[in-house]
């Protein structure tokens, strides 16, 4: 705590200093002229006194001028802005879009002393700190931004600095810091901070798709190719391999065609991975409705789907056609490898906790049961609740070792095949991404010979119960 | 938080509380470097990782000297006392975790110098990345007090544990398929440890954390098996914390 002097009210500002001085060296002239007329034979040395006066006066009404006109500035300053509102300035400071820092410092060998100042909201939002004059490194660690931050207050130099933020969405940050005017002895600095997450992951998207893309073609245009070939040459006039050919043609086409659609969705989905969805989707008809979809085809593999819990009633944040595919791949999946004439279970469960949301449906890790493995485990924000789907088929299931690779692109577990109707691995990538993108969360829980469980869960719309006070965004939205 | 009457004691103490954050910050931002360099094959981004490391041991003995300092002169009881010990016990962590990431970036000089190994730095990057949100969700729990957040790392170590047993499986397929990579696998296998190693020191920290706010003891039966002998020793009973 610093115990600031208050002005004094007796205390003469520069102003009425200036008035003093001069009202005492007028009186002085005024006795020495005076002085003067009486004293003839002293007339001379005393009128150079009182010019001598008049000089030393003047003197200091040019030296103190400066001072005493800024003060006269700052008290005009003041009415200038206020012309429009008084509160415009700050309103638009909280307005601005990218987080905003002012920060200051004492000692630059103190780092304890490094304050923020003033927070805008959307620094408030993006780095929980509510209130203004916490300490800066328990806002901001990153330790290039806060040796810029240092060089700013200290060195009054400008920098960017770029660094990069881990959590559930990776964030590519830009910081830039410039010196401001000091208050008092403290030294003050601008930080800005700007989200360069989309530039820096298109340049990595485009890397990693065409790596990806390109080496999972190659192979089924290799058989392609070399089918077309056997077509020109041999089997030219063999109408029975030709038939034959064609229909393997046509699979391998088929296949490529997939593939080429997943790609493409999965890369459309990556590009929206930091907007979140603005829609509104009731997660328990979605699922209905992917079960009434899928009928056809899990008639064809004879599996039968039996789903509990409400049929519609759980409003999630969302896009409908994301959280479809996210149902429908679960469930696909489910059916894939699933043995004839079973029963896959869906289970929707309307309102949960993070924790039981990711709960472990039997035993946990230990004592024999299955191994359950968080596989996108969202930010936690206090108090928000979530509506989850469940898909449980009683297939092979995995080992726990598999288990962290799944969401990989085309991964596939060792020794298993997804029956007639082979898979694409881009499946539960997707998934993965679908839900990442919606603040989501993704849970896997298997076992060799046990099946498989995956749960889905997503940020209900409307939060009910004790959620609310402690949720950032609403602070977020107040006004201030 | 309390106040204190000598406003010189407060002051000592936040800025304990503000040196362990920085060095916290240090400390992530070495491993997430160390990660990137041996993803990106990039040696000066190594290089610049192994120099940096020594700030991180100054930055340690800095700490425990003020440490040491206040508890001489001001005897702090209390909340003030647990700080004080638990700032001591957050630098040795973190100087740990420094040391464990300076060498997952010497292994990637080495590595640098050989041919790419794509899909199994891939999934270092994997582990590299959910260790590094342990480590920063443990640190925002320091910085912010808050005891739920460190409790949350410290319930969900296993989640490295299998990521590391994954990848260990993974580096023995490959070690069996050529032996010719076995040099480069073993130098991937000591990062996979030594990211393990940041993981349990993260789990420390939120106990340090934990202790440091309420004043008792983290119980509650760590969720742990080990990885190495996992597949001969039956698993013990299940007792979930």
């Amino acid at each position: 705590m610093t115990y600031d002097v208050p002005p004094s009210p007796v205390a003469p500002h520069s102003g009425s200093r200036l008035w003093t001085a001069g009202a005492s060296a007028g009186v002085a002239i005024l006795v020495l002229v005076a002085l003067a007329l009486y004293q003839p034979d002293l007339a001379w040395p005393l009128l150079a006194g009182a010019a001598l006066v008049a000089l030393a006066a003047w003197t200091l009404s040019r030296w103190s001028g400066p001072a005493a006109r800024t003060d006269h500035g700052a008290a005009e300053a003041a009415p200038a802005g206020s012309r429009l509102d008084p509160t415009l300035l700050q309103s638009v400071f909280e307005a601005l879009a990218d987080p905003v820092l002012v920060v200051s410092g004492g000692e630059p060998d103190d780092i304890a002393d490094r304050r923020v100042e003033l927070a805008n909201t959307a620094a408030r939002a993006l780095l929980r700190t509510p209130r203004e004059g916490g300490l800066l490194v328990s806002v901001l660690r990153e330790p290039a931004v806060l040796e810029a931050v240092d060089e700013a207050l200290f060195g009054g130099v400008e920098r960017t600095t770029d660094y990069t933020g881990v959590g559930a969405q990776t964030r590519h940050w830009r910081a830039l810091t410039r010196p401001l005017a000091p208050t008092g002895d403290r030294a003050l600095a601008l930080v800005v901070l700007r989200d360069e997450t989309d530039v820096r992951r298109m340049e990595l998207m485009r890397v990693d798709f065409l790596a990806n893309a390109s080496h999972e073609l190659r192979t089924p245009l290799a058989s392609l190719s070399g089918f077309i070939e056997t077509l020109k040459g041999h089997a030219r006039d063999d109408p029975k391999a030709r038939d034959k050919f064609l229909d393997i043609m046509a699979t391998q086409a088929e296949r490529m065609g997939r593939l080429v659609a997943d790609l493409l969705s999965l890369s459309r989905i990556e590009l929206n991975e930091h907007v979140p969805p603005s829609g509104k989707v009731d997660l328990a008809r979605a699922t209905s409705d992917v079960i009434d979809a899928v009928s056809v085809l899990s008639a064809e593999r004879q599996v039968r789907i039996v789903m509990e819990g409400p049929e519609t009633g759980a409003p999630v944040h969302g896009d409908r056609d994301e959280i479809v595919q996210v149902v429908q791949n679960l469930i696909d999946n489910a059916i894939k490898y699933s043995p004839q004439g079973d029963v896959i279970e869906v289970v929707v469960q309307p309102e949960v906790t993070l924790e039981q949301a990711s709960a472990p449906w039997s035993g946990g890790n230990r004592g024999g049961g299955a191994t359950r493995l968080p596989l996108v485990t969202p930010d936690r924000e206090p108090g928000l609740r979530y509506a989850a789907v469940t898909v449980r088929d009683r297939g092979p299931g995995m080992a726990r070792e598999y288990l962290p690779r799944l969401t990989e692109r085309f991964y596939r577990v060792e020794g298993q095949k997804s029956g007639e109707r082979p898979g694409t691995g881009l499946g539960l990538a997707i998934v993965k991404h679908i839900v990442n993108r919606h603040r989501g969360g993704l849970t896997v829980e298997s076992a060799p010979g046990k099946g498989a469980k995956f749960t889905a869960y997503f940020p209900l719309a409307a939060p009910r119960g004790a959620a609310g006070s402690r949720d950032f965004r609403m602070t977020a939205g107040r006004r201030t | 938080m309390t106040q204190h009457t000598v406003k010189a004691y407060g002051d000592e103490l936040d800025q304990l509380t503000a040196e362990v954050a920085r060095m916290g910050g240090l400390a992530e931002a070495q491993v997430a470097d160390a990660i990137d360099s041996v993803a990106r094959r990039d040696v000066a981004l190594g290089r610049s990782v192994v120099e940096r490391d020594a700030r991180l041991d100054a930055l340690q003995r800095e700490i425990e000297k003020k440490a040491i300092r206040l508890i001489a002169l001001r005897q702090p009881v209390a909340s003030d006392l647990r700080r004080t010990l638990s700032s001591m016990k957050l630098a040795t962590d973190l100087e740990r975790t420094g040391d464990l990431a300076k060498n997952i970036a010497k292994r990637g000089l080495i590595l640098a110098e050989g041919d790419p190994m794509q899909p199994l730095t891939r999934s270092i990057e994997r582990m590299g990345k959910l260790v590094s949100m342990r480590l920063r969700d443990v640190l925002d729990a320091y910085a912010a007090g808050e005891i739920e957040r460190a409790v949350a790392v410290w319930n969900t170590d296993d989640e490295v544990d299998e990521h590391y047993n994954s990848l260990f499986r993974e580096l023995l397929t490959y070690m069996m398929g050529d032996p010719r990579t076995i040099g480069a696998c073993t130098h991937l296998l000591f990062m996979a440890k030594n990211l393990e190693r940041i993981g349990d020191h993260a789990t420390n920290i939120a106990e340090t954390i934990y202790y440091e706010i309420t004043g008792q003891e983290f119980t509650g039966e760590r969720p742990r098996w080990n990885p190495d002998t996992a597949e001969d020793i039956p698993e013990p009973p299940a007792d979930d914390a």
